[in-house]
């Protein structure tokens, strides 16, 4: 396939998915500045990966992984000087409704996201996107019974964290 | 009370509007941007490529040295220590760059954040070995450096005496620059190029990326 080839299906593809990029940066990264140079990484290397992506996984699994392996790093990272970022004045990303037009459910999630170590971001982010556990686990390379046990936990730490803002 | 799958239904519903809410700026994604971009990780792999050649380069001429010197201890020793620091540290630099190159983004995350802190975790204690092993290397450095460049013995123009004032020096500045490291690491927050490096000095650098290890080991196989 030709570079321009590739390109247009890559942003064909990048534009079916772009809800994944959005969500991934809003899990990872509070602050918008930093949210657009997390997006713009993980596009970089959506685009060095992209020629190898023979279609065995689906898409969106070969993405989540790439997004979450970019955004779990450069949540991790500690110097911002090694970004690899695209050197223009444009967002990537624009929200045309501000994140504070967010429903106050969704707010909460995001609120309950940002608690949560990076893995486990990554965890409640697939499910909440509605991947099956076969899907999770792929995505994570854990076993579908660690999953499980996972999202169940997880469940059980909402509802305490809940009662105890409640209280 | 709230519970994850209510909430999850709300996050579908705030899903299926958010096609209509963003906005992703093509002109971004063109392979003229993106190799630009691309050129951040290339300039990493060429600086570790140039790093190894150097290593290399001074190998080699250690190497000679010590050859021409096998006969003589005080020469032969000081550059043997020199040149297998060398090896070593060129040993390690051929790890990070096999891990490095090994590094697919798009295997599982479990897989990739492993490689990944492997990878930290290895040029973490290189940097911290170096920089404490360096206050040693300045003598054998000085008798190899004097001998090989200017032909002078540096046991007869310093003095043995002198010499292993220096060594025992070097050794004693160890603790001290640990101790120091530890000390201070805190209250560097001016600068965070020198937090970091006291930081790594001081081993804290190294002690969280053994945890990260460790949490990454507890979720791959943590079941009820």
């Amino acid at each position: 396939m030709t570079t321009t080839g590739l390109q247009e299906r890559f942003q064909t593809l990048m534009e079916e998915h772009k809800k994944i990029l959005y969500k991934v940066c809003h899990s990872y990264c509070r602050v918008p500045d930093a949210r657009d140079d997390l997006a713009q990484e993980i596009s970089v290397q959506l685009w060095r990966a992209f020629p190898k992506f023979d279609g065995r996984v689906r898409f969106s699994t070969w993405m989540y992984r790439i997004a979450l392996n970019v955004a779990i790093s450069f949540y991790r990272r500690e110097s911002t000087k090694d970004r690899f970022v695209i050197l223009s004045d444009q967002l990537l990303l624009d929200a045309v409704d501000p994140a504070a037009s967010q429903p106050e459910e969704v707010r909460l999630l995001y609120d309950f996201i940002a608690d949560l170590d990076p893995l486990n971001k990554a965890l409640v982010l697939l499910y909440l996107d509605g991947n099956d556990y076969r899907e999770i686990a792929a995505v994570l390379g854990i076993s579908e019974a660690n999953v499980a046990t996972k999202i169940s936990r997880l469940k059980t730490k909402m509802k305490q964290e809940f009662r105890r803002s409640e209280q | 009370m709230i519970e994850l799958d209510e909430l999850k239904q709300k996050w579908a519903e705030y899903d299926a509007k958010l096609d209509l809410n963003i906005q992703l700026t093509r002109q971004l994604l063109t392979a003229k941007h993106m190799n630009r971009a691309q050129w951040a990780l290339r300039r990493m792999a060429l600086f570790l490529m140039v790093e190894g050649a150097i290593t290399l380069a001074v190998i080699m001429v250690l190497g000679e040295f010590t050859g021409n010197h096998i006969e003589t201890w005080r020469f032969f020793v000081p550059a043997a220590f020199l040149n297998l620091f060398q090896i070593a540290l060129l040993v390690v630099l051929g790890q990070q760059i096999r891990i490095a190159m090994q590094i697919d983004y798009s295997e599982p995350i479990a897989v990739i954040q492993k490689q990944l802190t492997l990878l930290r975790l290895l040029s973490l204690r290189s940097t911290q070995w170096t920089f404490l092993l360096a206050p040693l290397l300045w003598t054998p450095l000085l008798i190899v450096g004097l001998k090989g460049l200017l032909h002078l013995d540096a046991y007869q123009v310093l003095g043995t005496s002198v010499l292993l004032c220096n060594l025992a020096v070097g050794l004693a500045i160890i603790p001290v620059a640990l101790w120091l490291a530890k000390r201070f690491s805190g209250s560097m927050s001016r600068s965070p190029i020198m937090q970091r490096f006291v930081r790594g000095l001081a081993g804290y650098n190294l002690n969280e990326a053994t945890r990260f290890l460790e949490t990454l080991t507890e979720f791959e196989n943590s079941r009820v």
